[in-house]
């Protein structure tokens, strides 16, 4: 049991930094990102494929599956970003959908469907096999706390108010110009080069990693945790993608309970239950359970 | 260019016209893109599906008990999902229209499991002209298909309920002032489009195979579409659907056919940075 | 006083708990013009909204020839024979001219084709651009489709938001110019502008808001001459 909570405790973990970073994106700037499920991804693969196929320590290849992400996530915002947010969701959702697409489909490289193995592991000579996952737990959490270190300056930053202001009010983005685009794409950019690091500390736990796992789906989850959380504030996120993932976790076990659903009704059933939560939440607390205090210019 | 391709993209295109038109009329009243709307074309498929294989009803009297409960599942969701959430910002509704897809979706599976399914019909030999070849069913959606375009352009140009709907799309508030009732004409739309999901079931059915997933396969080819022609505009989404039809077929000819979701992605994304106001729309989708 | 076409009783009325303005109480009686002036913020355009049904009222009575019309939507009030003008986009811009007038009438359609060629009698000037798209009009050609859409259902009071807003001063005369043609057929008039000394000089009538309240009210002259008023609100210029 207590192997399932560390195993659990660790999703939760990644789950927070993607979450955290969406709020960066879009609670606080106000760009929507669907394709997290594809930076994620793209962490996973960056940091797997260097490990195994160019044998790159994983000291070099986690931040470089970071590198990677935000590269792309720069790109992608540096492209679309003078579109209306529920366009650029589109674009972003896109995005995402090919970057699966490409590890589903060039198999001589990422293995495809049958899954990539990881060998490689961070710090896996000086701690033994059995206190392993636990170490893990831990490794996971120093991130978390970094990211929501990270997440936390930008948003008490002069740039970060800035960002919430024109969040609030187009028209000022309009008046600041270029320089709000900059801080708009480096923003979108810091938030998939976390979306990275999640995706390539999550390749090293599970050391198989299949395009199957990156599902639009996941994106979904991690909108809902945000939902739930409140959007625009970071603790909220963190409670937001600790209950999602524990009312995902806790929906499994509806099945031990009916025996007349298999499994494939049984995810099924899952997934409307976290369909109705969202729709739910959003009707009852619009702002999630955390909601963002107002936004209050304080000099200094 | 082979004529089998171009049969191929004129089938593709008539299989994404009707609801790309829909999808713009839906959005010129509701201001959001709605991503429910290829779960509207899986109930379509899985009702044909239930009345013509497990009633054993013909297919043509199934199509129509399809539409019928596809407008009602899309006006239900509408009332009961979408109007109490009609002042939040259109992201929080296209969230809302994910997470409503996934419900609808997911109940279908509940009750069909995710088998790969097709209607009771006989099966013919294609016709074959010159080298290509099509069948009768193509045929069937592609005239159907051009009908439901000139009913719909005589709906909006030359009755009195369709220039209300233009009207509201492009000014609500005047619309209201000349004493348009919002309410109504909304619920008649999401009628109308559901009718237009319904039948692209029907079709769906047809020419691709029905599972749970085949309308959300078809979602953005139909965004695509949508976009293309300009948002708001169904008789530019007509236009994009014959493009992004070809665009999808001739594509094939240079990257493997698995990428196929890619290439409504890539029209999507290379049009929004070039023109994204569509090739006839007028509606800001740039901030 | 002849009939009493519009009356509205300490209406008060503003954006949820935020009143913008309160406890106003005017008249307008059949065939006259009537203008209301006042500084930016004095709460005249919230008051011609809620009138016309698009803000409901938070207090107060709203009678159209003596029929009480209070907390009706604008597709309601739009029957009562009192038709509304907003400032922005008040026309369909998809739509063409001919499309736009029939919208006018969209509630009576039996008498829209009789109604649409009293309009195109009325401002030939709209005749060759029937087919033309609203939003490739000039902005005089648009107020005019957008007058000519108020009197699709003869209305015997046309409420007119700033209608010179917008306008090239050459256009703003003719358009006044247009709003005396109207009222000349007998439509009472009641108009909200920020031109007030071109707006008072063609009415009968003149209210001054000042902080959502009525400051002053009178015959049309008398506030042009009026000391106060030319200090406050007009300018310098007399």
């Amino acid at each position: 049991m207590s192997a399932y909570l560390i195993s659990m405790g660790t999703y939760i973990g990644f789950f927070m930094i993607l979450a955290l970073a969406l709020n960066l994106q879009w609670g606080i700037t106000g760009m929507v990102n669907f394709g997290v499920a594809g930076f994620y991804a793209l962490g996973a693969y960056a940091s797997g494929l260097l490990t195994t196929k160019l044998g790159v320590p994983v000291g070099l290849a986690i931040p470089a599956a970071c590198l990677v992400g935000m590269l792309v996530g720069g790109c992608v915002a540096l492209l679309s970003m003078r579109l209306r947010e529920d366009f650029l969701a589109i674009v972003t959702l896109g995005v995402g959908e090919v970057i699966r697409l490409i590890v589903l489909n060039e198999d001589r490289i990422t293995e495809g469907p049958r899954g990539l193995r990881i060998e490689a592991q961070p710090f896996r000579d000086f701690v033994s096999a059995e206190n392993y996952p636990l170490f893990y737990l831990f490794f996971v959490a120093v991130f978390v706390c970094l990211t929501f270190f990270v997440c936390e300056r930008i948003r008490k930053s002069p740039m970060g108010r800035t960002l919430r202001a024109i969040r609030e009010d187009d028209v000022v983005a309009g008046v600041l110009g270029k320089n709000v685009l900059r801080h708009r794409i480096q923003i979108f950019a810091v938030g998939t080069f976390f979306m990275g690091l999640a995706g390539a500390l999550y390749a090293h736990y599970t050391q198989n990693i299949s395009p199957e796992v990156f599902l639009p789906m996941v994106a979904m989850f991690i909108w809902m945790s945000v939902i739930v959380g409140g959007a625009g504030n970071n603790r909220g996120i963190l409670i937001g993608a600790g209950a999602v993932m524990v009312f995902l976790e806790g929906t499994r076990f509806i099945g031990d309970f009916v025996d007349i659903l298999d499994a494939e009704k049984m995810s099924a059933l899952r997934i409307i239950m976290i369909g109705l939560l969202l729709i739910v939440t959003l009707r009852i607390r619009p702002r999630g359970l955390l909601p963002e205090t107002k936004f209050q210019f304080k000099p200094n | 260019m082979s004529l089998q391709l171009l049969v191929n993209a004129l089938v593709n295109a008539a299989l994404i016209a009707p609801p790309a038109m829909a999808f713009s009329l839906l959005f010129g009243i509701l201001r959001f893109p709605n991503f429910a709307i290829g779960a509207y074309i899986t109930v379509g498929a899985f009702a044909a599906y239930s009345l013509n294989v497990s009633l054993g009803l013909p297919l043509v009297v199934a199509s129509g008990g399809a539409m019928i409960i596809t407008a009602v599942v899309v006006w239900l969701t509408h009332v009961v999902v979408f109007r109490p959430m009609q002042d939040q910002s259109p992201v929080t509704l296209l969230v809302v229209s994910i997470a409503a897809a996934f419900i609808i979706e997911n109940v279908i599976r509940l009750f069909y499991s995710a088998d790969v399914r097709g209607f009771n019909i006989p099966l013919e030999r294609p016709w074959k002209f010159m080298d290509a070849r099509i069948t009768r069913e193509q045929v069937e959606i592609i005239i159907f298909s051009g009908l439901i375009a000139v009913g719909l352009h005589f709906l909006l140009a030359h009755t009195r309920i369709g220039r209300a709907m233009r009207a509201v799309a492009d000014n609500p508030m005047l619309a209201a002032i000349r004493g348009v009732n919002a309410t109504w004409i909304t619920a008649f739309t999401t009628a109308l489009c559901g009718l237009l999901f319904g039948l692209t079931g029907v079709f769906a059915g047809l020419d691709l195979v029905i599972e749970p997933l085949v309308g959300w396969n078809l979602t953005i080819p139909i965004f695509a579409a949508a976009i293309l022609g300009g948002i708001g505009s169904p008789y530019g989404a007509m236009v994009g659907a014959i493009l992004v039809g070809l665009a999808e077929e001739a594509t094939f000819l240079i990257i493997p056919s698995t990428y196929k979701v890619g290439v409504g992605f890539a029209i999507i994304a290379v049009l929004l940075l070039v023109r994204p106001q569509g090739l006839f729309g007028t509606l800001e989708i740039k901030k | 006083m002849p009939e009493v076409l519009l009356e509205t009783r300490e209406l008060t009325s503003g954006y949820g708990k935020a009143v913008i303005c309160s406890d106003v109480s005017l008249k307008v009686a059949a065939g006259e013009i009537t203008c209301i002036i006042g500084p930016n913020g004095a709460g005249k355009s919230t008051l011609l909204k809620t009138i016309a049904g698009v803000l409901p009222p938070i207090d107060g009575q709203i009678e159209v020839a003596g029929r009480n019309v209070t907390g009706q939507s604008a597709a309601e009030v739009a029957r009562s024979g009192m038709a509304y003008v907003p400032q922005e986009a008040n026309v369909f811009r998809q739509m063409t001219t001919h499309e736009n007038l029939a919208m006018g009438g969209w509630i009576d359609e039996q008498r829209t084709n009789a109604a649409r060629d009293e309009v195109y009698e009325m401002f030939p000037d709209l005749v060759p651009l029937k087919h033309v798209r609203a939003g490739d009009l000039s902005g005089g050609q648009r107020q005019m489709v957008a007058f000519g859409m108020a009197l699709m259902l003869s209305p015997r009071i046309l409420l007119l938001d700033e209608p010179s807003a917008g306008l090239s001063p050459l256009m703003v005369g003719q358009m006044f110019d247009t709003v005396v043609r109207v009222n000349g057929q007998g439509v009472a008039i009641l108009m909200v502008e920020q031109n007030a000394i071109q707006g008072l000089k063609i009415s009968h009538r003149g209210i001054v808001m000042a902080g959502g309240q009525i400051a002053m009210e009178g015959a049309a002259s008398d506030l042009l001459e009026s000391k106060s008023v030319s200090e406050l609100y007009l300018g310098s210029r007399t």
